[in-house]
């Protein structure tokens, strides 16, 4: 998540000229005072990442600094208090979204909840139907004397189908809660309690301490049968859900599942295991006795990808909280989804970051509360009142508003845009939806028209052209042309689907006439469509071609699919306008995509390998900037090794390598002093480079050794192996 | 009732004069009664010989002689033994038995007493007649995690015990103690000196009120040693034989004649397999539900066409039941999500059978991993170099070479160790070269092939592709849902070494997912 907090409020001081004039005798101690002033150099960056990159940042030509520099000091409080605003605004639009997600995925997950329970309800039904316990038999230690088959532990296995478990924490933590609003006793143990060193008592100490009281003495199963024949415990069932089966201990969890089964009788408990992978995991981690005690039953969940709809729906195309991103960050999301992370947390993770950026880069970004409130659709007056001759200018200086020659003509026109931006996505995404309701045919998925509905120099039109159609049933290249895609499917529709997709459209678009007028004039071919296909008796195989009748039908079919590619066109035309190509559109439409990478993708590794080259850009010292390619005895000791070890192949000579670093500190001694006569630079910067004498041998080893052991730490070299007791190995290649 | 009452009170007297610490606080009386000394027995009005050999078909000798093992009432018995194999009625046949000559036991099973301690405070709470409750604050009659200590403590609860068993008529004054699955002990920590204790209790506690029985699914040989004790009676539970499972399986069964026609059919097969009666059970409740369903009226006798009817019908559900060890049935309430799977499942490609799919989710980053991994454990490191060479790993040139019959040979005898040996292990910066490798590949060559990787017109995608900075999030990710697994101890030293523990078709799958053709990195396969 990004740390919001990080968004402090400070008024914004003249500090970018500091960072803008690079000669001043306090450089030397940048790094900590930048780091200060960069979170209080106005509310600009959600992370304060570092001194390379917010000086990067502020030198580049953004329009806020552009803005920036020309305001007078008069605008510093109206700076703070616009910064505070935008702040607060932000945490408006983000708890909109965030509620708009949760909802989404707790509908999800409705119905596989209640499944689990009417399951684990008909269960206990069922044990609890095969006679009742006396108390004394409940609590007694050895085993009631029935069939063989009481020994089963009713299980649910429940598949999350996604390698990875962050997504899926928040489900079971929800079905805990569901299922303990339902009456059940429920427990959730982890992987964590089902370590080899802990052993099976870790995790009966576990469930004791959720289910009977916090401080157990010995983690004994009687307790659990003693306690559930207590105060009408024993008209429930017992729950436990383990969330991550792959990653428990399997030895343990076998143990536990024997042990429990042991009892079943006596404590009915229903396991509830979480299995991310395929559903024969638990055969791989537990033990034959344990797999024959379990009586499983399988629940899936909503797949990664299906939840990604749902919330992409819930969030952009849903009037939701007016905040949208742009292509290209549509693009970046979607392949890190794909392609790197793949969990909707991180999505949600991705898409909080990008809101916030937006919200501390774009001045105007205020605006959007106008359009979290539903009910108010115009600017009031004190509104536009908050805009200043500043922002005005930055609003008439968008390279959306030049672009489209809108000169800044009357103050007036600006909520007249801006009403219009706030109409704007609704006829947008009941196309968008159009369009995915054709593309479910297909399998399509909303994530994919999405991004790719974003573009926006992207010509739909010219899939409509006749040579097209001919072209694109001849060769099925171009995998990225969702509307391409959605044509060709249209044509081999069957009728029922073609009505059922009628019957989605009609509903999506009740809202905006335009367009449902079109809608509404297919419903008479589709009728006829219909009534061929009855005529032929077989309305669902338009394959077969045996009867007239059925040309008959095929022809009607055709024309109907014509009338709908039509209304596509339509719609595409009219109202397919990505938010891209709308003036104004900066508002509302996050755009950075490199601020927005950088953030996200730390690159840990990489960035030490560059920083250890390039000490001297975090450092900012006088004397390394100016060094060129040569290795200063004033560089960190650390970096003066790793920039030696370069020049090495995959194993170092320690021999060698020290020889060198040593030739680097103890020929400092004449250039320093060259270096210092000809340049005269400040005292400061003497004081540093000239360090009193050549140091000891005994020194040098000492700082070699522990620059090596901090490329160990590092993660970049690995010790001498006993092989070869004096070579170490460079594990990192490249930077 | 009148009895009990009075029994309960001394009790509670004898108790709180022996335990030290926790007392029945709430004089109040709550629902929970606390046990008295007929809890010792069985409980229930014991059985008949008759009825206990009809419960046990095929097991009558080995009742009768357990019955003349532990003689008449009062007759003091050397410790006995009863083993083998497990689900061959052991437990049950010597609680039924006690049951049935109404004799006062304890019961302790080492799969519930999962450590010495609980072991023995189990055994004293029930010689105390203690239950834990809230009240007691579920604790323990006695706290006990030595031997020794275990000694004293029993021998002072024995004697009490038997003190009040002289005055309750009819069952005698011995006291039996059982202790089952005693072969779980030998992987306890210290297990084999806890073991080594309950073989010489008899000799130790100088009791001979105490019948000490153990059952264990080990034959005796395995706890032999050195020390001197007395060793127990034996008594041998074999496996059961064919007729004895059709009986067992016939005992509770509503239609006999129609059950019987069932285990015709499945018992034969299943007979080779296994012949535990709670593996069998469960198999045979599932698949006689299948059995049934084409009949309308379950208590119809079968004549022989439709005993040949149903047969036909069940015979296709019965060799792959055979295999299984571990059934997942799917429940109703699931029904519809398993439609959307399968549309989903059928969005990567329409063509290709379900069974070639992946059906979970996992980042393309985290496939070719898998696959880099898979690849790492299957082919020689020597191979790395020629397999991933600039050309991309279409190494032809070695195929093309000569070999002789006897290289061949050779080649073939190494193949087949490499197979006993399993998947290799290697460091992790080898998976990492790998991984850029083939993924770098896999972007170049097969992208445009591939269908869930997006052309990508920024470069973006392109770019973050090779980016390593979330691969090591995503081997531990690997590591924690079992592909990989890792051995080694220090970080720091980076000695770390991994095994790939993805089965070929799952690599396969994978590869198919991301268009990536990983039989020809596959080193003679």
């Amino acid at each position: 998540m990004a740390p919001s907090g990080t968004v402090t409020d400070h008024p914004p001081s003249s500090t970018t000229d500091s960072f803008n004039s690079d000669v001043t005798a306090e450089n030397d101690i940048r790094p900590f005072f930048v780091l200060h002033k960069a979170s209080s150099g106005s509310s600009l960056h959600g992370k304060s990442i570092g001194t390379l990159k917010s000086k990067r940042r502020i030198e580049s030509p953004t329009p806020k600094i552009a803005k920036k520099s020309e305001v007078e000091s008069v605008e510093e409080e109206d700076g703070h208090f616009f910064s505070t605003l935008r702040l607060k605004v932000f945490e408006t639009v983000w708890s909109k979204i965030e509620k708009a997600i949760e909802d989404v995925l707790r509908d999800s997950n409705s119905k596989i909840f209640s499944g689990i329970h009417d399951w684990i309800r008909e269960s206990f039904e069922s044990i609890i139907s095969s006679g009742a316990l006396k108390l004394s038999e409940a609590v007694r230690s050895y085993p009631v004397l029935t069939q063989a088959s009481s020994k089963q532990l009713f299980t649910a296995l429940v598949l999350t189908r996604n390698l990875e478990m962050v997504d899926d924490l928040l489900t079971f933590e929800e079905l805990d809660l569901y299922l303990k609003s339902q009456g059940c006793h429920v427990a959730k143990l982890s992987s964590m309690d089902f370590s080899a060193k802990s052993g099976v008592g870790g995790c009966l100490r576990g469930l004791l301490r959720q289910f009977v009281m916090p401080t157990v003495d010995v983690a004994d199963v009687t307790i659990l049968a003693s306690w559930y024949r207590e105060n009408k415990n024993h008209e429930n069932p017992v729950v436990v859900i383990v969330d991550d089966t792959e990653r428990c201990c399997g030895p343990v969890l076998s143990d536990l599942i024997l042990i429990l089964s042991e009892w079943a009788v006596k404590v009915p408990i229903f396991f509830i295991m979480g299995v991310s992978t395929a559903h024969d995991a638990p055969r791989k981690i537990l033990s034959v006795n344990a797999l024959q005690r379990l009586c499983a039953s399988k629940f899936t969940l909503s797949s990664p990808a299906e939840r990604m709809d749902a919330v992409l729906k819930a969030v952009f195309l849903k009037p939701c909280s007016g905040f949208t991103v742009s292509y290209k960050v549509a693009l970046f999301m979607k392949s890190y989804f794909l392609c790197q992370d793949g969990t909707l947390t991180s999505f949600v993770r991705t898409l909080k970051i990008a809101c916030l950026q937006h919200f501390s880069l774009e001045p105007l970004s205020i605006m959007l509360e106008h359009f979290c409130q539903d009910h108010v659709n115009q600017l009031s007056g004190e509104d536009t009142g908050l805009l200043t001759e500043a922002t005005m200018k930055h609003s008439f200086d968008l390279p959306s508003v030049t672009r489209n020659k809108i000169t800044r003509s009357t103050f007036e026109m600006l909520p007249q845009f801006l009403s219009d931006l706030q109409r704007m996505p609704n006829p947008w995404s009941i196309v968008v939806l159009c369009i995915y309701e054709v593309g479910k045919f297909d399998k399509l998925r909303l994530l994919d028209i999405f991004c790719e509905i974003l573009d926006p120099e992207a010509h739909y039109l010219k899939y409509f052209s006749p040579s097209e159609i001919v072209n694109c049933q001849s060769h099925n290249s171009g995998r990225n042309n969702v509307i391409r895609r959605v044509l060709r499917k249209l044509r081999d529709l069957s009728p029922s689907q073609l009505s059922s997709m009628l019957k989605s459209w009609e509903n999506l678009t009740a809202e905006f006439s335009e367009i449902n007028d079109k809608v509404m004039e297919l419903h008479p071919f589709m009728r006829s469509v219909e009534a061929a296909g009855q005529r032929q008796g077989l309305p669902n195989s338009p394959k077969k071609h045996t009867s007239r009748s059925h040309s008959k039908l095929e022809k009607e079919v055709k024309a109907m699919t014509d009338k709908v590619a039509a209304v596509i066109e339509f719609m595409l035309r009219e109202y397919m306008k990505p938010v891209e190509t709308i003036p104004f559109h900066e508002i509302l439409c996050f755009k950075n995509v490199d601020k927005l990478q950088s953030a996200l993708l730390g690159d840990p590794r990489g960035k030490i390998q560059s920083d250890l080259l390039e000490s001297h850009n975090i450092l900012h010292c006088m004397c390394c900037s100016q060094r060129g390619t040569t290795l200063l005895p004033s560089m960190h000791d650390t970096s003066i090794l790793y920039t030696l070890a370069q020049e090495h192949a995959d194993v170092i000579n320690l021999h060698d390598w020290y020889q060198s670093f040593k030739t680097i500190l103890i020929s400092r001694n004449s250039k320093a002093k060259q270096k210092s006569k000809s340049s005269s630079k400040s005292k400061k910067r003497k004081d540093i480079c000239e360090e009193p004498e050549v140091p000891a041998e005994a020194l040098i080893q000492a700082r070699f050794c522990r620059a090596v052991m901090e490329l160990q730490i590092a993660g970049l070299i690995r010790m001498p192996s006993k092989r070869r007791p004096d070579f170490v190995q460079r594990v990192t290649f490249g930077s | 009732m009148a009895r009990e009452e009075s029994s309960k009170v001394t009790r509670r007297s004898t108790r709180s004069s022996s335990s030290a610490s926790v007392t029945v606080e709430n004089p109040e009386p709550n629902e929970s009664h606390s046990p008295t000394i007929d809890d010792l027995t069985f409980g229930e009005e014991s059985i008949t010989l008759d009825a206990l050999l009809s419960n046990f078909p095929g097991r009558r000798s080995q009742i009768l002689d357990f019955i003349r093992l532990i003689g008449p009432l009062d007759c003091p018995i050397l410790p006995i033994m009863v083993y083998g194999s497990a689900s061959t009625g052991k437990s049950s046949v010597v609680l039924q038995t006690l049951r049935h000559l109404n004799r006062p036991f304890v019961y302790s099973s080492s799969r519930t007493c999962y450590n010495p301690r609980i072991l023995f405070e189990s055994i004293l709470n029930q010689l105390l007649l203690h239950r834990k409750c809230s009240s007691n604050g579920y604790s323990s009659a006695k706290r006990c995690d030595k031997p020794s200590d275990f000694v004293n403590l029993l021998r002072e609860a024995l004697s009490n015990v038997i003190g009040t068993l002289d005055s309750a008529s009819g069952k005698g004054k011995m006291v039996y103690l059982v202790i089952d699955n005693v072969d779980l002990i030998k992987y306890w920590d210290k297990g084999s000196m806890i073991l080594q204790f309950l073989f010489s209790l008899y000799t130790v506690l100088k009791m001979p009120q105490l019948g000490i029985m153990l059952i264990s699914g080990l034959p005796p040989d395995v706890y032999y040693s050195n020390m001197g004790y007395t060793d127990p009676l034996l008594l041998y539970f074999p496996e059961y034989s064919e007729d004895d499972l059709r009986l067992i399986f016939l005992r509770n069964q509503a239609n006999k004649k129609l059950y019987s026609a069932f285990l015709d059919v499945v018992l034969r097969p299943f007979c080779r397999v296994t012949r535990r009666v709670e593996e069998l059970s469960t198999t045979f409740s599932s698949l006689f539900r299948k059995y049934c369903e084409p009949l309308d009226d379950l208590g119809v006798s079968p004549n022989e066409e439709m005993k040949r009817r149903l047969y036909s019908h069940l015979k296709p559900l019965i060799a792959p039941c055979l295999n299984e060890i571990f059934r997942v049935s799917s429940h109703p309430h699931d029904g519809d999500t398993r439609g959307e799977r399968r549309q989903k499942v059928n969005y990567s490609s329409e063509t290709r059978e379900e069974l070639e799919v992946l059906d979970f989710h996992m980042s393309s980053s985290a496939k070719y991993l898998l696959i880099a991994a898979f690849l790492a454990s299957r082919n020689p490191a020597t191979l790395d170099a020629s397999m991933f060479d600039s050309t991309g790993g279409m190494d032809n040139r070695k195929r093309k070479r000569k070999v002789s019959e006897k290289s061949m040979e050779k080649k073939e005898i190494a193949e087949q160790e490499a197979v006993m040996k399993g998947p290799g292990s290697f460091p992790l910066e080898r998976l990492l070269a790998i991984f850029q490798c083939i993924a770098s590949v896999g972007d170049s060559s097969f992208g445009e092939e591939g269908e869930e990787e997006e052309e990508d017109p920024t470069g973006y995608d392109r770019e973050s592709n090779n980016l390593m900075s979330d691969i090591l999030l995503q081997v531990s990710s690997l590591c924690d849902a079992n592909f990989l697994v890792k051995s080694g101890s220090c970080p720091l030293e980076g000695s770390i070494r991994y095994r790939s523990m993805v089965s070929e078709d799952l690599a396969l799958k994978v590869a198919r997912s991301l268009s990536f053709p990983l039989a020809k990195y596959l080193y003679r396969r």
